[in-house]
């Protein structure tokens, strides 16, 4: 099986948007949202040393992705390629999973009220065409492939040319967009763009911390009085009731 | 109407009179209470058997993943069985709607509160004896009884504030209603409404299909009757209500046993205390 990843060549990328319009136009993403944005650092340094990144905020199709765990319905699930899929028939938009995402990936079509996300243009793979965003990049910074096949451009990248994730000591989930070019640009793009630890919504806290233990004890404690009883009323023999 | 008459609480019965009671019948439930019983049991237990599969995130899950894999294969798919969750649900509002709209001066009028949901004194000491004869430990008998004992009492008032919970959550997870926020609150409310509601239902359905001494109870949700014995014994008070319906206490009273000489009774005289 495949475990696909994209890298984004940080020296090539002159964040032009071109890959953000490609996406929103074939997924039909609402305006004012996005499945992926390139987003600038803040330009550093004093002149003539100047320094900004770009960073790519889409779902980076973590090897241990918090939402999976975090969504109820199983509405979100990894598939065998590491492709982070949501099930929009399953999906009943409670939330839990954009505030599980450390990278804040996800959004709430205002239409279907259900959650949308980058999956790698899963239905494009499917027919064999790269993803949207890949096939558009105006500069060719981006690359996808799979990271198991030693001949594609994404394993040379990240096992030769030392692509990086965007991971910190705090969160490590396994992200599989990686970040290739100078080392000086990837720390600032990790210093503007840090991933959050993953949260649990209140709701999802009371539920898996209060509720499910408390709906569980009084359903065993129930069942086991009941056992007691109908262990009475075997040992007793069954009467009726006039007697 | 004699009320220094009308006894307080059940006594015992010569064998002729038990058998006499025994042959009729009292009517306890309208048929529209029975098909509303029956199609809320129906729903419930579907709701359940599917619920419980549409909750799979280890964090949240109840039921282990076999169970949730083999609802899932029942129905062809977990949209399936959402689907049917939600379809179910919502049939569920409306026939209870239906309920409501023409029924809810009879069902839920204050005289039916009062009877059917309010505990009194003999309610909260039959909870404490009925407990301790279901473990064994006392044989003293049961504090009398209206129309519902107390248990059936806390459990009506049990499911009458989580109904609506549980319909209102629903409808908000199923129509996405109000943004996320409240989506995410609606699915833990909805859990927790159902949790208690199968706690409480657990004990519904123990004391009515297995426990012996309320089977007459069980097959009344069927025939909409009991047999007077039945209601004379477990619930005296509402057997009282019966007979003074019937006109029993106005008529000429055998001065012996405090009860008209027509009708089987106690054995003794009973003076109220």
């Amino acid at each position: 099986m495949a475990r696909y990843a994209m890298v984004t060549d940080l020296t090539k990328c002159v964040a032009c948007q071109a890959c953000t319009v490609a996406c929103n136009a074939e997924w039909g993403v609402p305006a004012g949202y996005a499945r992926t944005r390139v987003r600038s650092t803040p330009i550093s340094g004093t002149f003539p040393h100047l320094a900004s990144g770009v960073y790519v905020a889409q779902c980076n199709q973590c090897d241990r992705p918090p939402c999976v765990e975090a969504c109820p319905s199983g509405a979100t699930s990894q598939g065998a390629n590491g492709i982070v899929e949501v099930d929009k028939s399953l999906c009943i938009g409670c939330g839990f999973c954009l505030d599980a995402c450390p990278y804040d990936a996800r959004y709430i079509n205002p239409v279907t009220k259900k959650v949308d996300k980058c999956d790698f243009c899963l239905a494009r793979l499917e027919r064999g065409a790269e993803p949207a965003c890949v096939t558009t990049c105006t500069a060719h910074a981006k690359y996808f492939g799979d990271l198991e096949d030693r001949h594609s451009d994404v394993f040379k990248m990240v096992y030769a040319m030392g692509a990086r994730r965007m991971e910190t000591s705090r969160v490590r989930v396994g992200p599989n967009v990686y970040y290739a070019g100078e080392q000086a640009r990837a720390d600032l793009v990790m210093a503007a763009f840090p991933p959050r630890p993953p949260r649990l919504l209140a709701a999802g806290e009371a539920w898996s911390r209060v509720l499910k233990p408390l709906v569980l004890a009084a359903v065993g404690a129930t069942f086991v009085g009941q056992a007691v009883a109908f262990f009475n009323q075997l040992r007793n023999g069954e009467k009726d009731f006039e007697d | 109407m004699r009320t220094d008459a009308v006894p307080v609480r059940p006594l015992p019965l010569t064998s002729e009179q038990a058998e006499a009671m025994l042959q009729r019948h009292v009517k306890k439930h309208h048929i529209a209470i029975i098909l509303l019983h029956w199609f809320n049991a129906l729903v419930w237990g579907s709701e359940l058997l599917t619920g419980l599969a549409l909750i799979s995130s280890p964090l949240f899950r109840v039921a282990p993943s076999w169970y949730i894999s083999l609802v899932e294969g029942i129905f062809g798919s977990r949209a399936n069985v959402l689907q049917i969750h939600v379809a179910l649900g919502l049939s569920w509002i409306g026939v209870y709607l239906v309920y409501g709209i023409f029924g809810f001066r009879t069902y839920l009028s204050r005289e039916v509160l009062q009877h059917e949901i309010a505990l009194d004194r003999d309610d909260v000491r039959w909870l404490i004896v009925r407990t301790q004869r279901i473990l064994g430990w006392t044989s003293e008998p049961l504090p009398p009884q209206g129309i519902y004992n107390a248990g059936q009492k806390l459990f009506a008032f049990l499911v009458y504030t989580m109904i609506p919970v549980v319909m209102a959550s629903g409808v908000v997870m199923a129509f996405r209603l109000f943004g996320t926020q409240v989506v995410g609150w609606a699915v833990v409310v909805h859990f927790g409404a159902a949790g208690l509601v199968v706690s409480g239902l657990m004990i519904h359905v123990y004391m009515g299909a297995v426990f012996p001494e309320e089977k007459p109870a069980f097959f009344s949700m069927i025939t909409g009757t009991v047999n007077e014995l039945y209601a004379y014994s477990h619930h005296f008070k509402w057997w009282t209500i019966v007979k003074a319906e019937e006109g029993v206490w106005d008529r000429q009273h055998d001065d012996e046993t405090g009860h008209p000489a027509d009708i089987a009774g106690p054995t003794e005289p009973v003076r109220p205390e």
